[in-house]
């Protein structure tokens, strides 16, 4: 076949998205600027630290707000551990589940597949399209901190923000493969969802549990959240295990997912 | 003539329950070929192992010569689909969507989709969630048709469709049919069979109970007729017309205007002759429905499995809730 489409599964799925690729920047931004201007004032005062300081530290470890007085420590806590993670996690489950599950519950599966399209493609351009969805809001995050950095005095480095970035989308690509995964072996949107949204939440929790309880330090490794975060990469840089951890457990769950959806019927 | 579609033995399994068992199917080249049953006979299900969307329990398939599941996307670019039960969502407008279906067919003229698109009266330009059924139904017309493909598989493709444009589909099958292209269209009209398909089969519960060419399995001989009539008494016209060749199941009945209800089976003219020494005050003739039909064609083709086998099947078929619509 000489003049064969470049993408078209990708090119489709991502135009069709677009509006909801704003909707989620729209979101991420408004957190962003909501959070950061305010450093100045509440993180970087004497008082927060005596807030701080009088909370029970079981509850400041589980919001990561230990080193909330530095501007690093501030965006980290705000933004990257806590507000930016969920916006995050959502929209990557949203669009994991709705490439595949979705997709195969409102028909249109079906017809895609009775066309020119193979199963391992579809899989694939699908991944791709989240995969560029996640990363155009991972690089508008960048964009607003960036912004953000000199004004609210938050003191990033650019290096460390892109590794905190990599961990974040990272973290994000887990849960939207993982709903991609469950969507490809069930064909049910609800599934998916609950698989992508329950590993970063169950991440979340190991996490906070590894904070708090001696000798549970293990956990962490059941955690996609420590796996981005422990480190505290947009302190200390990248951590190139827990980013090898993202983005192969990431991977690992692609290929499945193709091998899944080559083999089963798609039902209607 | 060489086959289009060759199924053999083919089985599908779902659960405890089979779909399809033990379907053979030989679809000519260059033909027309209808598919008819009730719901739930295993129309869907066979057309859609053919498109290599499920994969059967058993058995084997071969489409332009070539297993579906081996044959792939380039197999699936020769072929033009419509799936028994198309849904079409969201604010794509049907121009892009076609677009976007023509990137992953086989390559289609310019102008083409224009030009379907005019034949059927369907506007490109509305998001397609905000169409009806039968429009979206069109869209789906026109991306199975647009590639002018080998091989048509189109699974009930005048559902929605107003008379009109039932006519206008018609009329693009036959086109097909001279352009060298082969037809398989499943349907539970039968009159929409008869008009277009030169041969077809009849499946029930998930197996071929007849095939044949069209005019030799002599569908739709049997009749309902419903008729007043004025100034004669019940017993006066019940004896007028039992005596009629081929009128079964009579009944006489009413006072003032009497109400004939009877079932007529192979040629009417006798009937209509009859009736028309009467005062008739009303008529109406129908076409009975397709399980009738098929029952009655297992009496008259007779060969395809024993008796008891047809009656349990069709039963099944009867109390199950169509699919479709």
């Amino acid at each position: 076949m000489s003049n064969l489409p470049v993408l078209p599964v990708f090119r489709r799925s991502f135009g069709d998205s677009w509006r909801s690729l704003v909707a989620w920047g729209v979101g991420v931004s408004a957190a962003l600027l909501l959070y950061l201007p305010l450093f100045p004032s509440i993180g970087g005062s004497g008082q927060m630290q005596q807030l701080i300081a009088s909370l029970p530290p079981e509850l400041v470890r589980t919001l990561g707000y230990e080193d909330i007085v530095s501007g690093v420590g501030y965006t980290q806590a705000t933004f990257f551990g806590l507000i930016g993670f969920f916006l995050f996690i959502f929209a990557a489950t949203a669009w994991g589940s709705a490439a595949i599950a979705g997709a195969e519950e409102s028909g249109v599966l079906e017809l895609t597949l009775a066309h020119g399209v193979g199963r391992g493609q579809y899989a694939s351009e699908s991944v791709l399209s989240v995969l560029a969805r996640l990363v155009a809001l991972g690089a508008l995050s960048g964009g607003v901190i960036l912004a953000l950095n000199s004004p609210s005095d938050l003191g990033i480095s650019i290096t460390n923000l892109l590794a905190a970035l990599a961990a974040l989308v990272g973290l994000a690509c887990v849960s939207a493969t993982v709903a991609l995964l469950v969507g490809a072996s069930t064909g049910r949107r609800v599934f998916a969802t609950s698989a992508g949204a329950g590993v970063a939440v169950l991440g979340y929790v190991f996490n906070a549990l590894a904070n708090q309880v001696p000798n549970a330090d293990w956990l962490r490794w059941f955690s996609p959240y420590s796996w981005a975060y422990h480190e505290a990469p947009l302190r200390d840089g990248a951590s190139w295990i827990g980013l090898a951890l993202l983005w192969g457990v990431s991977l690992c769950c692609v290929a499945a997912t193709a091998v899944v959806l080559r083999r089963r019927d798609i039902s209607g | 003539m060489t086959a289009a579609i060759e199924v053999r033995n083919l089985a599908k399994q779902y659960g405890s329950n089979w779909a399809v068992r033990d379907l053979k199917l030989h679809v000519a080249s260059g033909s027309v070929f209808g598919l008819i049953g009730p719901n739930g006979a295993g129309k869907t299900t066979t057309l859609r192992v053919l498109l290599d969307i499920i994969r059967p329990t058993s058995g084997t398939a071969l489409v332009l010569g070539v297993p579906p599941r081996a044959g792939g996307p380039a197999l699936r670019r020769r072929i033009g689909y419509i799936p028994g039960e198309l849904r079409l969502d969201g604010r794509v407008r049907g121009r892009q969507l076609l677009q976007h279906l023509a990137l992953i067919s086989g390559s289609v003229k310019p102008g083409a989709i224009d030009e379907l698109a005019e034949r059927l009266c369907v506007d490109l330009t509305r998001p397609v969630h905000a169409l009806s059924k039968g429009n979206k139904q069109k869209l789906g017309l026109i991306q199975a048709f647009m590639h002018q493909p080998e091989l048509l598989i189109l699974d009930e493709p005048t559902s929605g469709l107003d008379p009109l444009v039932q006519r206008e589909f018609l009329v693009m099958v036959r086109e097909a049919r001279e352009a060298g292209q082969t037809v398989l269209l499943s349907s539970h009209v039968l009159s929409e069979i008869q008009q277009i398909a030169d041969e077809v089969a009849v499946l029930s519960n998930g197996s071929v109970v007849a095939e044949g060419a069209v005019a030799a399995l002599r569908l739709g001989q049997i009749r309902h007729v419903q008729a007043g009539v004025d100034g004669e008494s019940v017993d006066a016209i019940r004896s007028r017309l039992s005596g009629v060749p081929g009128v079964r199941d009579l009944q006489v009945f009413g006072e003032n205007t009497v109400r004939v209800r009877a079932t007529i089976d192979g040629n009417i003219d006798p009937l209509i002759k009859a009736l028309a020494s009467l005062t008739v005050t009303d008529l109406v003739i129908e076409e009975p429905d397709l399980e009738e039909s098929v029952l009655q064609l297992y009496g008259e083709v007779g060969s395809a499995s024993p008796p008891g086998v047809v009656k349990t099947s069709m039963s099944t078929a009867d109390g199950r809730r169509p699919r479709h619509e």
